[in-house]
């Protein structure tokens, strides 16, 4: 085993595991540090396929930013460790089913594609090229999903917004 | 809508206060997400020992409950024991920012319950005793209230500043803190010269050094906008209220008790009284910053002004004699005695005597029934009923103004809880 | 192969010692400037000059009992300030601290990972040491210190914006996500005689990157997370002994490795500009590199203590006030200024 599939292997562990715990950790604090890892080592996956710009995209996006929103909404709520995780007792049937299903889907899907293989070669950074293609080849699907987050972005702040102007006069 | 509240009992006294006060607010809150934020007795911005129960809405500030009594030593109390001489150490611990200031308002309320008549002299050291009080205890405010809003380097100056005073203070009375510097009747010793050389190189070097503060603050964005328009509080208000002090004419209300019910030597001084518009933060703390100027120019007058003379008034069967003298001479020994053993027995009667304190307006009203002991001793102490204004200046603020409002108050707990 | 790790062993262990150390040196810095700042002494009685304090109040930390409130979480209490101090560190991995240097036959870059998204790389890192404050403030179960870690993962998401924005007109600049491309290209000069140091060609960004980097590393006046009169001690309010210390160093860690981001990014990083004029041997150029690099570092760091100790603290609508209506749109504009000049220069 080199030193490529060593690291390739502890990481998908890595990531596997932790997704895992992510799905079966009663305490749903753990849960959201458990995704950390998963994000982790994703990223790292991202680094051992030359993917080096998207890799630390994931961690300023996820890491950085999404996991933390997640797990203020998780702190902020209250009674953390009295929330019961319902975990699939209820619904175990339709659950398995559709699971079962999906992976089906998957397995079949990897299978069957004809994967394009590209040799094994060092690559130069992806950096440049992502960048080009940005700004030239996918400059309207860019916009369009910048002026989506705006949007709504704008719609949480005014949701999450209150009238203290009210409060005052009080 | 109103949402019912049933009162738990589990709770203490005070939070059920806050509660049953913004049950109204509290239906605005579905979510249930306020907080109540337990600010003090142990946190390092509440002026010693107050503790304010804060009801929060992510950093804003929907209610609040000031709780003092932290501090309470039962000084009114403890008067009805002790002949008025000996009451004098105490108030050395009301304000202790300012005690000398503390010292002469209550030998005052006691003269004018005995009907003594001070001699000029001592009445000019009163009056650079209470000046002086004030710089050290504005000093103080104007450099915790910096603190409290995270410029730290203020505090020290003025702690600097104030050392001075206090090195004054050690030759003129022998201590640095715990002055207990007046008598009945008079002050303990007389003002040599050398403390009188001592207090104008202070002066003249005092208002650099308040202007190298003023540098550091009052063109400092952040300071101005932290403070500009937080807690703020009307002259209606404040009257209603009862502020006095800084606080009161902070709210543009020009209420001095110097000027307006005039004692000691003050109707012979020349001197502004600072009011400033806004009465929030910032207006509060120029108030200060200028009363420290005042202060300055009240003290020159007085060191121009002060006649020679005796320092005690003349009544040996009110004022302690001096100390030699009662080792040397017959009848001195037997008023010592009589004085320390049986108290200075001023007439029956009440007395409500005032003085315009750094903190605001300190009065003692004293109740007599003869005898060398108080019937009744009462303090209406400045920082006890400014820190009632504090509810109504906290609301809709945020928590990091709390102590810039607190700060802006300057109340000293010695003093609130007594 | 071997080598290269054993290469790359080295110049971690030597970095870690200088870094760790620097700290440590750092905070008796703070004190004794901020003691010179109040007209106060400072810390000096350990050593000549006071000069081991650091390593007494190492010592004591150490010895301190480790106190973990009855309610807290256990496990993410322990693990909070390990996270913030490993943050802090693993940033540095990405600065170049000089150019290269021949030892034993062997050219050596004087940097530990030599990656193509340098920048990148710190802006990640920077994100992520929001974690080490949260967990802390959460799993004390303490009013103030879910107050500290609110305020501080609010602000330090609003200042990544505009610290990744700023960041953005270097890159426009130089064209490379490589950090020591970044200092390769500041070693021009201007006109011929001005270096052509970020700071100059980016005053808006650099401005907006500097204030956005004391804001990340929750330096005066942007201390809100830990504003002792409002809060105590913020986040690490429940923190005692060597937890605390961790806490304590990371801080300091922060401001170390902020400031050598912003001499990479912005004042020309190892670079001491017109020594190239002079002819000088590789050897000696390697080192005053590295020594330029320290003293720059050492520069801004000052400046950042002087600040502390002369201006007061923001209040938390102030910060964010400034954070989205000033900062964010100087940053675009920036972006947008940066882009037209090259344009018009092409």
């Amino acid at each position: 085993m080199d030193l490529y599939a060593f690291f390739f292997y502890f990481f998908a562990v890595l990531t596997v595991g932790s997704a895992f715990v992510v799905v079966f950790s009663r305490n749903i604090i753990y849960s959201a540090f458990a995704l950390m890892f998963t994000f982790f080592g994703v990223a790292a996956l991202y680094v051992l396929l030359y993917a080096d710009f998207v890799a630390v995209t994931q961690l300023l996006v996820y890491v950085g930013g999404i996991l933390v929103l997640i797990i203020f909404g998780v702190m902020l709520t209250t009674k953390v460790f009295s929330v019961e995780m319902k975990t699939g007792t209820l619904n175990l049937l339709p659950a398995t089913l559709f699971t079962a299903i999906i992976a089906g889907m998957l397995i079949f899907v990897f299978s069957a594609t004809d994967w394009n293989v590209v040799p094994d070669q060092e690559w130069d950074t992806t950096v440049y090229g992502i960048g080009a293609l940005l700004v030239n080849e996918f400059i309207l699907p860019m916009q369009v999903a910048g002026v989506l987050l705006l949007v709504a972005m704008i719609g949480a702040v005014m949701m999450a917004a209150r009238d203290w102007t009210k409060l005052k006069s009080k | 809508m109103k949402t019912d509240y049933t009162p738990d009992t589990s709770k203490s006294k005070i939070y059920e206060a806050l509660i049953d006060q913004y049950t109204s607010i509290e239906s605005d809150d579905p979510l249930g997400s306020d907080m109540v934020l337990n600010f003090g007795p142990q946190h390092p911005a509440t002026h010693g020992v107050l503790r304010l129960l804060l009801r929060l809405d992510g950093e804003r500030i929907i209610g609040c409950v000031p709780e003092v009594g932290y501090l309470h030593r039962g000084y009114e109390k403890l008067a009805e024991n002790m002949t008025y001489h000996e009451y004098i150490p105490h108030t050395d611990r009301l304000d202790y920012l300012s005690p000398l200031a503390n010292n002469m308002a209550y030998a005052l309320a006691v003269e004018r319950l005995a009907g003594i008549e001070v001699p000029p002299r001592a009445q000019y050291i009163r009056t650079i005793c209470s000046e002086l009080a004030r710089i050290s205890s504005h000093l103080m405010a104007t450099g915790s209230m910096a603190m409290d809003v995270g410029a730290l380097t203020v505090l020290l100056w003025t702690f600097r500043e104030r050392e001075k005073l206090y090195d004054i203070f050690e030759v003129l009375t022998g201590a640095r803190f715990t002055t207990s510097y007046s008598r009945i009747g008079g002050v303990a010793q007389d003002l040599t010269a050398d403390v009188e050389k001592m207090i104008h190189e202070f002066l003249d070097y005092l208002p650099e050094a308040i202007h190298e503060c003023e540098r550091l603050l009052n063109r400092n964005r952040i300071f101005v906008e932290r403070c500009d328009g937080i807690g703020i509080i009307n002259g209606d208000d404040a009257i209603a209220y009862g502020l006095t002090g800084p606080n009161l004419r902070g709210s543009g209300v020009g209420r001095d008790l110097r000027r307006d019910r005039p004692y000691f030597v003050y109707p012979e001084l020349d001197f502004d009284v600072i009011t400033h518009e806004g009465g929030d933060s910032l207006a509060r703390y120029y108030v200060r910053l200028d009363e420290m100027y005042e202060s300055v120019k009240i003290v020159r007058q007085c060191l121009d002004k002060i006649p020679e003379g005796e320092i005690h008034a003349n009544k040996p069967k009110k004022v302690l004699p001096r100390k030699e003298r009662v080792y040397t001479r017959m009848e001195e020994m037997i008023h010592d005695f009589m004085l320390v053993n049986f108290g200075i027995d001023p007439p029956a009667g009440e007395v409500y005597s005032a003085v315009e304190n750094p903190k605001g307006e300190l009065g003692f009203y004293i109740q007599s029934k003869g005898g060398g002991v108080p019937w009744r001793l009462k303090i209406r102490s400045p920082s006890f009923v400014n820190i009632h204004a504090l509810p109504h200046m906290l609301k809709g603020v945020m928590v990091s103004d709390v102590v810039a409002v607190i700060g802006s108050l300057d109340p000293v707990m010695g003093e609130a809880d007594k | 192969m071997i080598e290269t790790l054993l290469i790359a062993f080295i110049k971690i262990v030597i970095v870690l010692l200088v870094l760790l150390t620097a700290v440590a040196y750092s905070v008796y810095a703070e004190r004794r400037i901020s003691a010179f700042i109040q007209d106060r002494l400072g810390p000096n009685r350990v050593g000549p000059f006071g000069l081991l304090q650091p390593i007494a109040d190492v010592v004591k930390l150490v010895f301190k009992e480790a106190i973990v409130p009855r309610n807290a979480n256990k496990p993410l209490h322990d693990l909070a300030p390990v996270i913030s101090l490993t943050v802090a560190l693993a940033t540095f991995a990405v600065i170049p601290f000089g150019n290269t240097i021949t030892l034993f036959g062997e050219e050596v870059k004087l940097i530990i990972a030599d990656v193509n998204i340098g920048v990148l790389y710190i802006l990640a890192f920077s994100s992520i040491s929001v974690y080490g404050i949260a967990l802390a403030g959460w799993s004390s179960n303490n009013k103030y210190s879910l107050m500290g870690s609110l305020r501080s993962s609010a602000q330090m998401v609003s200042y990544e914006l505009s610290l990744g924005l700023a960041v953005v007109g270097v890159i426009m600049v130089t064209g490379s996500l490589r950090l020591d491309q970044v200092v390769m290209n500041q070693t021009n000069y201007l006109f011929g005689v001005l270096p052509a140091w970020n700071c100059f060609v980016q005053p808006i960004g650099f401005i907006t990157f500097v204030v956005a980097a004391f804001a990340e590393t929750n330096r005066q006046p942007f201390d809100l997370p830990e504003a002792e009169p409002e809060l105590v001690g913020g986040f690490h309010t429940e923190y005692t002994g060597l937890k605390f210390g961790l806490f304590f160093l990371a801080e300091y860690a922060h401001m170390i490795v902020a400031s050598a981001i912003i001499t990479t990014l912005y004042l020309g990083g190892w670079h001491l500009p017109y020594i190239d004029m002079i002819d000088v041997s590789p050897m000696l150029m390697s080192i005053i590199g590295i020594l330029t690099f320290v003293i720059k570092v050492t520069l801004v760091l000052l400046f950042m203590i002087v600040i502390r100790w002369t201006i007061p603290r923001f209040r938390y609508d102030q910060l964010m006030g400034l954070g989205w209506k000033v900062m964010f749109p100087m940053a675009l504009l920036n972006i947008f200024i940066t882009g037209l000049i090259l344009l018009l220069l092409q």
